[in-house]
């Protein structure tokens, strides 16, 4: 089947002969769901529709979106629900909602403008760094719970959002560091003023007390530099000095230090040069590359750290008489009984007392069709329930449960996590040494020659050798290469893996939803009689369109409705269609209807659905989870790499070798769990191999977090994405291939600056051995030689081929 | 020269004040957002409101223009 076009709003595929469309910007555009219609007109109904010519990216899909029923929203409207997160100021409400769902600066603007539209909102404000609404509204003229469903309607979901610890230090952990920042920057630009009057190349007239004037003022102003601004640098290098190591932060803290040492004493006695210019340059050069490094990572990755939901908030209790009452999760008590409704959530581990459904496990399991759950059997919290309703006996919540085994599991995994080394550290450790060695030469020398110089040659030497290009290197090219790389689709949240991706050996790969799109689609259709293949097709999606399970989204909206479609579980769907009688689903189940032998199957991989009638079987249908496209470019650019594949699924179906046979991989193996797919990573680590690790669902997160790398698709499950270093954000493998080059580039710029740093340093040294290197020369050299660092970084935000 | 035993304690009130101003901004979470502001401008050559301002300031000037 040739590629599908894909939704005008969320970019999916739209399944063949479908008849979803919205007029947007005045032309007719395809969608791939009734969900994605409702939401493009409901934005062009709020006179929106600039969304679509602004945004950069496709919005996310409204049914990928967590499910939220309207009793459950009402719950919200409690006070006592309300109470820890909603301010009252006089007749206007107050509080932040997260928003799950934005993909790009459009979304923002769409919010706020639909929102400020709505009457009883005062106010809608979104930041787009943390993804938090700040909305104040009028709760007599509209309960919180529209609120929420006005942003369902506009493609969002919203979750109530109370600060937590972590979150709370973060924030205030930017805010010191942007002050620091500011104070450098602010105090620098006046000690560099005071400072460069008392230089001899300026030629200015000074008088002996203005010149001690300048001085005690360039030492007040560049105390809070010192003691404000880079106290990180030094408790960084006591830290480091105290594992016996020589890194980055000690040179830093070396030069800084001597150099307001050293002009404390001049300013005391009146003699030898004055340095503290380089003290402030040095300390704000460092300090915005050190900002920009933060930022560019902690973009997105706060946001998604709080929206580690993998229970339902609410679910619905049966008290004696079995009447349902819907209540938050933290009121539910074990031996309770809750009904589970098709197409929500199991709030907590149980036994099934009643009902007959299947369970969609993949995300807990990896398994890719959903598991039939009969009376008596057992459910996990945190699966999804298909077809029928089930009453579940609770008999694990909270932290008893098998999800928060697979947390803990993650926990304990991400402090086994090895370090990739840096090449920063490397060589700023044998430069540290190189030049403490040549100060004291220097120095002795010197002392021989000229006691009363040797002090301030061996200063001119520090200060001028001063590591500010070597410490820039590293950040503002991962700085931008990880700007670069948000443009490509890949987001970021950890430092080392751009460096840590030249260092990768092995690839492990999850199926489900990785290598595969995770969705199940339509292969092929076999005619078993006269009626041809889209006749079939229409009966079958006439069927279908009236059932939940995943199976039936792989059909299309069909041309007439069933009537009277009865859903018997694990087994197919019953209906009549233009007054024929049709089963589909299990070959047996639909054979029984007309009392005749069951077909063989053609021996292609996938699920098989018969469709028959009281005649006889009608046809074939062989639904499959197509892989993606660009799968197999992945697998090539890992090949040519050299590095091993090794394909890890916690599938235990046939597809698991078919895939692995379609893309050439050696070592495919299925029907692991969480804790198998550890072991065999803890395997590779023994052997000293450096993986790198792509997956999705919950049981890839223990694996994902102890992987020397980890990448999660952007539609993995919540805690697959906090887990990884980084997420595709545009789902697609692609972006992953440019990240691997963009890596090998970045690698490349990361040496050259290393490089032009350390021969910087090397030229000046002479000079300052010699006692030529006065304050101004240092500071010439430095800025210099961090511009062009900076410079040549920069190339780094120029992708290929544009 | 004496004009700059008056400025040095000037600039060091300035920077003190200027300080003072950052951490007041800095606390009132304006640096928070800091991708929002840059794109939310674009935006809003689309709004209706600001659309029909700017026409009628056209129509107001081709209007006055004749007058001129």
């Amino acid at each position: 089947m040739p590629a599908p076009t894909p939704c005008y709003h969320c970019g999916l595929p739209v399944p063949a002969g479908s008849s979803f469309h919205a007029e947007v910007l005045g032309a007719t555009r395809e969608m791939c769901c009734p969900g994605c219609q409702a939401v493009a007109e409901a934005i062009v109904a709020g006179g929106l529709e600039h969304y679509y010519k602004h945004r950069s990216e496709n919005a996310a899909n409204p049914q990928a979106l967590p499910q939220a029923l309207p009793d459950e929203l009402a719950l919200y409207d409690r006070s006592e629900v309300q109470q820890p997160f909603v301010q009252q100021d006089g007749e206007l409400s107050e509080t932040q909602l997260l928003i799950e769902g934005i993909s790009c600066a459009a979304c923002g603007w769409l919010i706020e403008k639909h929102l400020r539209g709505v009457p009883g909102v005062a106010e809608a404000h979104l930041n787009l760094s943390n993804h938090r609404l700040q909305v104040r509204w009028q709760d007599s003229q509209i309960p919180l719970s529209k609120l929420l469903a006005e942003l369902r309607r506009i493609g969002y979901a919203a979750h109530p959002w109370q600060p937590d610890e972590a979150a709370e230090r973060l924030a205030a952990e930017n805010r010191r560091r942007m002050r620091e920042l500011g104070v450098a920057g602010l105090l620098w630009m006046q000690v560099m003023m005071a400072t460069m009057a008392t230089w001899p190349e300026f030629n200015v007239d000074l008088s002996p007390e203005l010149d001690k004037i300048l001085r005690w003022t360039s030492l007040f102003l560049t105390t809070p530099i010192v003691f404000y601004c880079c106290g990180q640098f030094f408790r960084g290098a006591l830290r480091d000095l105290r594992t016996r190591h020589l890194t980055m932060d000690v040179s830093v803290s070396l030069a800084i230090g001597g150099a307001y040492v050293a002009g404390i004493w001049s300013t005391i006695t009146g003699q030898g040069e004055l340095y503290f210019d380089a003290v402030g340059m040095f300390a704000l050069f460092l300090l915005a590359g050190r900002y920009l490094e933060r930022r560019a990572r902690e973009r997105t990755a706060a946001a998604t750290a709080q929206l580690v939901q993998l229970l339902p908030a609410s679910c619905l209790r049966l008290d004696a008489d079995g009447q349902s009452q819907r209540i938050l999760l933290s009121e539910l008590r074990i031996g309770e009984q809750v009904l589970v409704q098709p197409g929500s959530l199991i709030p907590a581990d149980g036994q099934v007392l009643a009902g007959q459904s299947s369970v969609d496990e993949s995300l807990l399991t990896g398994e890719y069709l959903p598991q039939p759950r009969g009376i008596g059997d057992g459910v996990t919290a945190g699966t999804l329930n298909v077809e029928g309703p089930l009453t579940v006996q609770v008999q694990a919540l909270g932290d008893a449960t098998r999800l928060s085994a697979i947390v803990r599991l993650l926990e304990r995994a991400q402090s086994e996590k090895p370090r990739l080394a840096e090449i920063a550290d490397r060589v700023a450790q044998w430069f540290l040494l190189f030049i403490l060695i040549a100060a004291a030469v220097v120095g002795l020398a010197w002392w021989q020659i000229d006691s009363g110089r040797a002090f301030w040659v061996v200063l001119a030497l520090l200060v001028a050798t001063c590591p500010c290009a070597l410490a820039l290197a590293t950040p503002t090219a991962l700085t931008t290469a990880t700007g670069s790389l948000h443009k490509l689709g890949m987001l970021l949240t950890r430092g080392h893996v751009l460096e840590g991706l030249n260092q990768i050996d092995t690839l492990v790969l999850d199926k489900t939803g990785t290598l595969t799109e995770g969705r199940l689609t339509l292969k092929a259709i076999h005619p078993l009689r006269e009626l041809d293949e889209g006749a079939c097709l229409a009966l079958a999606a006439a069927l279908e369109n009236r059932s939940e399970h995943p199976i039936a989204r792989a059909f299309s909206q069909a041309p007439h409705a069933a009537e009277s479609v009865d859903s018997h579980p694990g087994q197919g769907l019953q209906g009549r269609v233009e007054g024929r009688l049709l089963r589909i689903g299990e070959a047996t189940f639909v054979c029984a209807l007309s009392g005749q032998a069951v077909p063989s199957i053609a021996g292609e991989h996938g699920q098989w659905l018969l469709l028959g009638d009281e005649q006889g079987p009608l046809a074939w249908f062989v639904l499959d989870d197509r892989l993606r496209d660009d799968a197999a470019q992945l697998i090539a650019a890992a090949r040519t790499r050299g590095w091993h594949i090794h394909l890890l699924s916690g599938d235990s179906s046939p597809m698991v070798g078919e895939v692995a046979r379609q893309l050439g991989i050696e070592d495919a193996r299925g029907g692991l769990t969480p804790d198998a797919k550890l072991a065999v990573l803890k395997q590779l680590h023994g052997e000293g191999r450096r993986v790198l690790m792509l997956g999705d669902g919950v049981n890839d997160v223990p694996v994902l977090a102890a992987a020397d790398i980890s990448v999660a698709m952007g539609s993995a499950s919540d805690l697959a994405k906090t887990s990884a270093d980084a997420v595709l954000l545009s789902n697609r493998l692609s972006s992953l291939v440019e990240g691997l080059k963009l890596a090998r580039r970045t690698r490349r710029i990361i040496i050259e600056n290393l490089s032009w740093a350390t021969l910087y340093n090397g030229l000046v040294l002479p000079f300052a051995a010699l006692g030529w290197i006065t304050p101004i020369w240092a500071a010439v050299g430095m800025s210099l030689s961090s511009l062009l660092v900076v410079l040549n970084a920069l190339r780094l935000s120029r992708t290929p081929n544009t | 020269m004496s004009a700059l035993y008056i400025l040095i304690p000037v600039a060091i009130a300035l920077v003190g004040f200027a300080i003072w101003l950052f951490f007041w901004a800095v606390d009132s979470g304006q640096y928070d957002d800091l991708d929002g502001p840059a794109h939310s401008i674009l935006f809003d050559d689309e709004d209706p409101l600001h659309k029909a301002g700017v026409e009628q300031a056209e129509e107001q000037s081709q209007r006055d223009k004749p007058d001129a």
